[in-house]
């Protein structure tokens, strides 16, 4: 193998393949990143932890084609060090190393096994349904907060990700919130698809779309694989088995309370409280005639309350949550104001997008002692 | 279990040689035969002065009135010896103690399987007891449960589980799983405290595992509400 490049490209393509490379692996060779010149098709840059698998174009001139695989770490720092513009990248099989040439440096990088390195799959044309990027990147962006990241339950660990005619709907829950986003589309979809994809997987998804913005977006499911393809970068990942919990039935028929509010105004007394909710302690939301009261307290720590009017009527009302979950669902509502509803300080409250109802949020409540 | 407090001069040879200079000190002399030399001091520091461990041999030499006047600890077919020479005894007693009993630790882990016994449900939904302790030929597995489609379940309980309990779990396993009738048998490893590194080799085993929280199980606590079981 042999190959030239820009440097700039080169930095460029790494950091996004660099992301994917395992760090904790028994398997050397998946700490590397491959670069991979075939004679008959574009070179580009291979990286996998065995979960999620990345390929990454590569603008370079092929002398000789070939692969090698090197320390992905190691090849991103020497990649930002490097001070010319052009550089030349050759395999030397005899010395197992990849030969580095940049204006007047040289590297000599040990290559990884490259026998070891498993091989990632390719799309297949027949199973693939097109999304529009944008709306694609937001769904995630607005229910991934609310995926597990306990693997002991690898279920709750994805996104339920499901498209079809001119609804693109995601559903994460990691058992105390729960986050349902239904993104209408502007043209029907050719084709439909659900799977139960890992959040970390959608996630380095939506960090490459937002590197390369305007790239149309092509998914296709397989049995246990999905991939996704953003312009010429490749993602692909494994599919999460197993029964995604039927979140439908969690979502409450009616409701005690139902109080319209300014999202920045309640969110940012959230976020200010929170701060004195410390050690698990919760956060207190306490509903009188007209009155909202969020306060938290931690023992040797201090104590913080501040009230806000709200259209709150009836019987006062006070129920306990997790200061970041609600934070979360609150942050996740992109509209000016947002409908939060309550039935008992024992049951799951709602944070909805008004008039919409595109977006829910559930969140299981805390015990409050008193 | 000999306990002499005395006055004396500690000599070892062996791999080196020291000299611990006369003083009063308390030799420990163990009925396994392990001994030990003492001072009043050290602080955090929990450690003999000077120590043999067994098997050893111990050689008295008495003076005129029948007084102890030296010990010589030697180790049994190594060039090693402590030679402790004694000026004055000041007390020497002997007491015998009760068999090793197990550490407070194992008392936390007999907890959980009395707590778990009780509400064998937070190993596995629908889970009911079979039997504490089932025996088999290698040891008894804490608890036996069935679950909902009568299958069995083999539940090891640990404080803190480490490879060693899915080691032990997968013996267990092994040895039930002979009989025709328990072929099928299922583990499941309950732990407060489950390391990752066990729950990788448990996995890959298809052990399950379940971490517990014996405030919850004991009551002292609510669990966590959630919207469904997880």
């Amino acid at each position: 193998m042999k190959l030239s490049l820009s440097s700039a490209h080169l930095i460029t393509q790494l950091q996004t393949a660099a992301r994917v490379a395992s760090t904790r692996s028994a398997v050397q060779a998946l700490s590397g990143i491959m670069i991979s010149a075939p004679a008959d098709s574009k070179p580009e840059l291979l990286a996998t932890d065995m979960e999620i698998g990345l390929r990454v174009p590569l603008d370079a001139e092929v002398a000789r084609p070939g692969a090698a695989v090197l320390p992905a770490r190691l090849l991103l720092d020497v990649a930002r060090s490097l001070s010319a513009e052009q550089l030349t990248m050759e395999l030397r099989a005899a010395e197992q190393d990849v030969e580095l040439i940049c204006g007047p440096t040289t590297f000599h990088l040990r290559t990884l096994r490259a026998e070891d390195f498993p091989t990632l799959p390719l799309p297949s044309p027949e199973a693939r349904v097109t999304l529009p990027t944008e709306a694609f990147v937001q769904t995630v962006a607005r229910v991934a907060r609310s995926a597990s990241r306990d693997e002991t339950r690898p279920v709750l660990t994805g996104i339920l990700m499901s498209a079809a005619g001119q609804e693109l709907r995601m559903v994460a829950t990691d058992s105390y919130r729960l986050s349902v986003k239904e993104t209408a589309l502007e043209s029907s979809l050719q084709g439909s698809l659900e799977a139960n994809v890992p959040a970390r997987a959608l996630q380095e998804l939506v960090r490459i779309a937002q590197q390369a913005p305007g790239e149309s977006l092509a998914v296709s499911v397989g049995q246990n694989q999905v991939i996704f393809e953003l312009g010429d970068i490749v993602l692909s990942s494994r599919l999460i088995d197993g029964q995604f919990p039927n979140y439908r039935q969690l979502l409450p028929e009616s409701v005690e309370h139902e109080l319209r509010l300014s999202s920045a105004e309640v969110t940012d007394v959230v976020r200010r409280i929170s701060l004195l909710a410390q050690k698990n302690a919760p956060l207190r939301l306490s509903f009188t005639e007209g009155t909202l009261t969020i306060s938290a307290q931690t023992p040797d720590v201090g104590e913080a309350s501040e009230a806000i009017p709200v259209p709150f009527h009836g019987e006062p009302f006070e129920i306990g949550f997790n200061p970041e979950f609600l934070r979360d669902g609150l942050e996740s509502v992109d509209s000016d104001e947002l409908v939060l509803k309550l039935i008992s300080p024992l049951r799951p409250g709602l944070i909805e997008s008004p008039d919409t109802g595109d977006f829910v949020y559930l969140i299981m409540p805390i015990r409050l002692n008193v | 279990m000999r306990l002499i407090v005395a006055r004396c001069e500690v000599s070892y040879a062996g791999r080196l040689s020291t000299v611990l200079p006369e003083a009063v000190r308390l030799l420990m002399l163990k009925a396994d035969g392990t001994f030990m030399v003492w001072a009043d001091g050290g602080g955090p520091n929990v450690k003999p002065l000077n120590w043999m461990i067994p098997p050893t041999v111990v050689e008295e030499e008495t003076g005129e009135r029948g007084a102890l006047t030296r010990l010589i600890v030697r180790k049994q077919r190594q060039q090693e010896q402590l030679d402790i020479a004694i000026s004055e005894v000041l007390s020497d007693v002997e007491h015998e103690l009760d068999t090793l009993l197990t550490l407070e630790k194992e008392g936390v882990e007999r907890e959980l399987q009395e707590l778990l016994a009780d509400a064998p449900q937070w190993c596995g939904e629908g889970f009911r007891l079979v039997k504490r302790e089932w025996p088999t030929d290698i040891g008894p597995v804490d608890l036996m449960c069935k679950d909902e489609q009568d299958e069995w379940i083999a539940v090891e309980i640990k404080r803190i589980a480490t490879i060693d309990a899915v080691e032990q779990l997968s013996r267990y396993l092994e040895r039930i799983r002979l009989d025709p009738a328990l072929g099928s048998c299922r583990g499941v490893l309950a732990a407060q405290v489950i390391k990752p590194q066990a729950r990788v080799l448990a996995i890959s085993r298809g052990i399950e595992c379940v971490e517990v929280d014996p405030q919850i199980l004991r009551g002292d606590r609510e669990p966590d509400l959630r919207l469904f079981a997880a």
